[in-house]
């Protein structure tokens, strides 16, 4: 009995021997390994898959960490971000939002995030900024660019170096809260000259599901301007307006204060995003670590039967040519 | 006929239900809001924001900002906010004590000019407990 299962183990391992492409293709991916051994050695060393399996696992594990720790950030500024959309809604309604606005000076405000392993939204926040410079930059026009956060830095400091006017980084480091974004925004106003400005970032729909937006804040003789000729901001003619002491004063307040409160919006849902992006980043990263890690066991075990059915045949051949 | 009021902060929503009148402070006057006013957009002092609700009168300090007013609905938008009832009378006054100590040791436009607006919001919550008493 154990004779024959020991001449169906050959009759399989024969097969491994003769054909050499299966053995060729995990001899590829261990090639280095095997020659450290010298070549001629057909048997790949347990040792180096289970090193392998090892480094993988650890990578499973640190992934997971970053998705649970995504998680319940993700939880604790989710909350303060749906808090801050009810902030904006009230200027859009008296103020419009128009993004098809033709104005000669275009600053776009572009949010991204200082960490990396984060999905693609980095990516699309800059594809988009880039497809904004495009379509507002002509003979006439100028668009600059503001951008906050490491990640879209790299990438928009590469190839617009020169459009560039202020970069801010490592927003995340105090708690976010309104009056550090306040100041924020009042630095951009105070050092860049806009007629339009243009805020890209990652709204917030769900824990799967990110819309790249663009919120677009009219500086106030734009407003004005607007208003007077009709159209969307035409309502704003019909309030009143109280309060200072003349009607640009007003709007110029209002203006700031709208691209304040659109940022404070703009820099949390960026920052919900992020997290949200994050987790779902380690989450796939961690299903791949155990794919790989089940395929790396299945070799494993792979070599280690191999291995130990070649030291049974010598066995027996030794023995059996002995006895004659 | 009764008003919508909503008054919100970056960070929480403060105020959001019907009333029947308001009083607000902006920086020409007060100007008290009825049912079927005019719409106006008008900028918001730092003062006390007076609410009523069927003959009983609520007060709230308003750190300034902007506010709406459109078909019998009222949009207060303000940098904080903070409801009579959660300010307590011996913080603030000591709140308004350290504003007017600072006040006086400000040197140079710029802390004089930051010195008073903290005086102010500082007297605003004094006030806000004082004017329900």
């Amino acid at each position: 009995m154990a004779m024959a299962a020991l001449r169906r183990e050959g009759r399989r391992f024969a097969p491994l021997v003769s054909s050499p492409n299966p053995i060729n293709a995990i001899r590829s991916t261990l090639a280095p390994a095997e020659e450290q051994m010298g070549l001629g050695v057909r048997s790949i060393s347990t040792q180096v898959v289970r090193n392998r399996m090892k480094s993988v696992r650890n990578i499973q594990k640190i992934t997971k960490a970053m998705k649970m720790v995504a998680a319940s950030k993700l939880r604790a500024i989710q909350v303060r971000a749906e808090n801050s959309r009810g902030l904006w809604q009230p200027f859009t309604a008296l103020l419009g939002d128009t993004p098809s606005v033709n104005v000669k000076k275009n600053v776009i405000v572009t949010i991204s995030s200082d960490k990396g392993l984060c999905g693609g939204i980095n990516s699309t926040s800059v594809k988009i900024s880039r497809a904004l410079h495009k379509i507002n930059s002509g003979p006439d026009t100028e668009c600059k660019y503001v951008i906050l956060g490491e990640k879209g830095k790299a990438q928009l400091i590469r190839d617009s170096k020169k459009d560039i006017e202020l970069i801010m980084t490592e927003l995340q480091k105090n708690f976010l809260n309104y009056t550090q974004v306040s100041v924020l925004a009042d630095d951009i106003l105070k050092n860049v000259e806009f007629d339009a400005l243009r805020i890209v970032f990652n709204k917030f729909q769900s824990v799967v599901s990110f819309l790249p937006t663009t919120a677009t804040v009219l500086s106030p003789e734009i407003v004005e301007r607007e208003s007077e000729a009709g159209g969307k901001i035409g309502d704003l003619d019909s309030y009143e307006i109280e309060g200072g002491e003349t009607k640009s004063e007003v709007l110029q307040n209002l203006a700031e204060f709208q691209f304040s409160c659109v940022m404070f919006n703009a820099v949390l849902e960026n920052a919900c995003s992020e997290q949200g992006a994050r987790m779902s980043a380690m989450d796939s990263s961690s299903r791949n670590a155990g794919d790989m890690l089940d395929r790396l066991t299945l070799t494993y075990n792979r070599t280690r039967q191999a291995s130990i059915t070649t030291e049974l045949i010598e066995i027996i051949s030794g023995a059996s040519a002995l006895e004659g | 006929m009764t008003l919508n009021l909503c008054v919100l902060t970056p960070n929480r929503i403060v105020w959001d239900s019907e009333v029947k009148e308001i009083i607000l402070s902006t920086n020409s006057g007060q100007i008290g809001v009825l049912p079927n006013h005019a719409p106006i957009a008008t900028a918001v002092d730092i003062g006390i924001l007076r609410i009523r609700l069927n003959d009983q009168w609520l007060t709230m300090a308003l750190m300034g900002s902007f506010a709406r007013i459109g078909n019998n609905e009222i949009t207060v938008l303000v940098n904080d906010a903070e409801k009579s009832s959660d300010i307590d009378p011996q913080e603030a006054q000591q709140t308004l004590e350290i504003a007017e100590a600072a006040l006086r040791k400000a040197e140079g436009k710029r802390q004089t000019i930051e010195a008073n607006l903290a005086l102010r919001r500082a007297r605003t919550r004094v006030e806000a407990i004082n004017a329900i008493s």
